[in-house]
């Protein structure tokens, strides 16, 4: 007769919703996230050069305020593709950023302290709980990427017209697909680095690390090399070909949009492959 | 009897037991990885430098002066009979035919290769490049050197390194085996401080070595010697110099970094930003950065990218740089000061392991 002996019966009662099972774990986040004062301070210096944006756009609407200039600064004025491209590009520094102290501690504490099997033993697979750790970082990332841009661009049609939206509605687009783009990319890269390295501070660094070695490993074979397919290796200048591509701006020397798409689709793939190799709800110890 | 030479004999001692840790740890692997990639691709270019002259060697060489004879507008006939047979031969036709036929040839001296496009029979462009040009490859490593080996493999290399000493031994929770000994933390920082500089000097001016080793094996061995008669031994020692410096700089402003603040990443990130910058601030401010310093050693000025927009180009503006001695004495006091405020740091510190 055993001494000990424990029976185990799966919950047989009434089971939350699948949506409010997986936003239970951003609405968690999100608040702990907002309480970190670098966070916020990061967010609010963000925000900065959006709003220098909408000063330019309406500068720009206001002819009555620039008039008697030479065409060189009415061109400067213009609002057009290039215009939200460079908007973009310097969004997209602090979406890292962003992403560089807040994505680290989203699963290296859950791996650092053998927290997963709390997560796997309710009824949430490990792309629910990827899925949920990436809306946590698409929630922090969105106000300061997609949803300025979407504004300026709103702003820019109402004081520009109806008939500049219908030229130009390719624009808005561009800015909400690439965006997206964007920052799921950077999530995948903050939580990948999170889940490699399990150390909250060293995962941080290495959101860094991989933006920026990256960027100069690229550049450095293409001058080595004297070849241009090294900047498909540079995730900035990848989505930076494909913004331009999608918002109708001129394009950049080297490889195609669609060859860039290729290669950040082949690094996502990498990610992916991480995240599932360390998300393991058990691990085996020789 | 605690004296200093006592003293210094534990920090040796302490160094001593950190550098297996800091070398041979699954952990510093990425280190290698950045301090040798260049010298990875310089060889990759070597390479194929190599493999072409050898294969395009064993075709009949063409003499510089039969090619410089070819001109634009001469028919596909009058070049073969000029040049003779080329290296390369190939056509091109696009499949609605309404096209006129392309043709490509590509002959090689012995040293320049000559591209010459034909379009209905007739050349319309020809242009002339080196299988290899030792003034461009310097130029390139100098950019390498500058742009990557300093401002990114350097110093994140520095920042795992130094960051890992007191940092990841907190995070191991091993830190306290350290205090319970019988050292100064002084002498204890000293120690670590010593370990992270040997390893991180040694790596990175070995990887900056190799990688100028990598770019001269390729070249010309007469261009190579002229190149160590004129003063290339003295390039390598202020490569080497420069990468050590550097080591030894962001060495100390990560290793205060991990001891000031709980997450070093500000810092980091806010000094990546402002080297990033640094050739756009005013002078003065220019001086306040590893960089300037140790770019102001470099004997080959880091050449501007061509992609660089107009306006950036504009707005960049450097410094003058600083003598040979004034960079050094100025590195060595800034680092002095950095691990001065370290030393005030580490008798401070606490160990609370439940924060990390």
């Amino acid at each position: 007769m055993a001494v000990y002996k424990r029976g185990y019966r799966r919950y047989q009662g009434h089971l939350t919703g699948y949506w409010s099972r997986l936003l239970a774990l951003p609405r968690f986040a999100w608040s702990r996230l907002m309480a970190q004062r670098l966070v916020v301070i990061v967010m609010m210096v963000s925000l900065f050069w959006p709003l220098a944006c909408g000063v330019f756009i309406y500068v720009s609407n206001h002819t009555e305020l620039w008039q008697g200039l030479d065409r060189g600064f009415t061109r400067f004025l213009e609002i057009n593709p290039r215009f939200f491209v460079i908007f973009m590009n310097f969004q997209a520094v602090f979406a890292v950023l962003l992403a560089a102290f807040a994505g680290p501690s989203l699963i290296a504490p859950d791996l650092a302290n053998n927290a997963l099997p709390l997560y796997f033993s309710r009824p949430m697979s490990r792309a629910d709980y990827v899925l949920a750790r990436m809306l946590v970082l698409l929630g922090l990332l969105s106000p300061v990427t997609w949803v300025p841009g979407v504004l300026l661009f709103g702003m820019q049609t109402g004081m520009a017209g109806w008939d500049w939206f219908q030229l130009n509605w390719k624009i808005g687009l561009g800015i909400l697909g690439g965006f997206l783009l964007w920052i799921t990319f950077v999530s995948m890269v903050a939580m990948a680095s999170s889940a490699y390295v399990k150390w909250r501070i060293v995962a941080g660094g290495l959101v860094l690390a991989f933006f920026f070695v990256l960027a100069g490993a690229g550049a450095m074979i293409d001058n080595i090399l004297r070849v241009e397919w090294g900047s498909l290796l540079n995730p900035t200048l990848a989505v930076n070909k494909i913004w331009r591509w999608l918002l109708g701006a001129e394009a950049l020397p080297g490889p195609e949009a669609y060859e860039h798409a290729i290669a950040l689709a082949v690094m996502a793939a990498g990610l992916l492959w991480v995240l599932n190799r360390k998300l393991r709800p058990v691990e085996v110890v020789s | 009897m605690i004296n200093n030479s006592f003293r210094l004999r534990q920090v040796w001692m302490i160094a001593r037991l950190q550098l297996r840790r800091v070398f041979f740890a699954r952990r510093s692997l990425w280190v290698y990885l950045l301090a040798f990639f260049p010298a990875i691709i310089f060889i990759g270019h070597g390479i194929e430098v190599k493999i072409k002259r050898e294969r395009w060697g064993g075709h009949a060489v063409t003499t510089p002066a039969k090619l410089d004879s070819v001109r634009e507008g001469d028919t596909e006939e009058e070049v073969i009979a000029k040049a003779g047979t080329p290296i390369t031969d190939q056509r091109f036709r696009r499949r609605d035919e309404e096209e006129p036929e392309r043709r490509y040839m590509r002959y090689y001296d012995g040293t320049r290769q000559v591209n010459l496009w034909f379009r209905s029979g007739l050349l319309v462009q020809k242009s002339t490049s080196n299988l290899i040009d030792f003034e461009e490859d310097r130029q390139v490593y100098a950019g390498v050197f500058q742009y990557f080996y300093l401002r990114l493999a350097i110093f994140f290399g520095c920042l795992g390194i130094f960051m890992n000493l007191f940092r990841g031994e907190m995070m191991d929770k091993t830190l306290h085996f350290w205090m319970l000994t019988p050292v100064r933390r002084e002498v204890l920082l000293a120690g670590k401080y010593l370990a992270g500089l040997i390893a991180a000097v040694v790596i990175f001016t070995g990887g900056a070595l190799f990688c100028f080793a990598a770019m001269l094996w390729p070249q010309e061995t007469a261009e190579v010697q002229a190149f160590w008669r004129d003063g290339g031994a003295s390039h390598a020692f202020w490569y080497a110099a420069a990468a050590a410096l550097a080591s030894l700089g962001y060495g100390s402003v990560f290793l205060a970094a991990g001891l000031l603040v709980r997450n070093p990443i500000i810092p980091a990130a806010v000094l990546l930003l402002w080297e990033g910058i640094n050739g756009f601030l005013p002078a003065v401010l220019q001086k306040l950065s590893v960089l300037y310093y140790v770019q102001s050693l470099c004997p080959v000025p880091a050449p501007m990218d061509s992609d660089t927009p107009a306006l950036a180009r504009m707005l960049l503006a450097p410094a003058e740089p600083a003598p040979a001695a004034t960079a050094v004495l100025g590195l060595l006091a800034v680092t002095a000061l950095v691990l001065w405020f370290a030393s005030r740091a580490v008798t401070r510190l606490e160990i609370n392991y439940s924060t990390d």
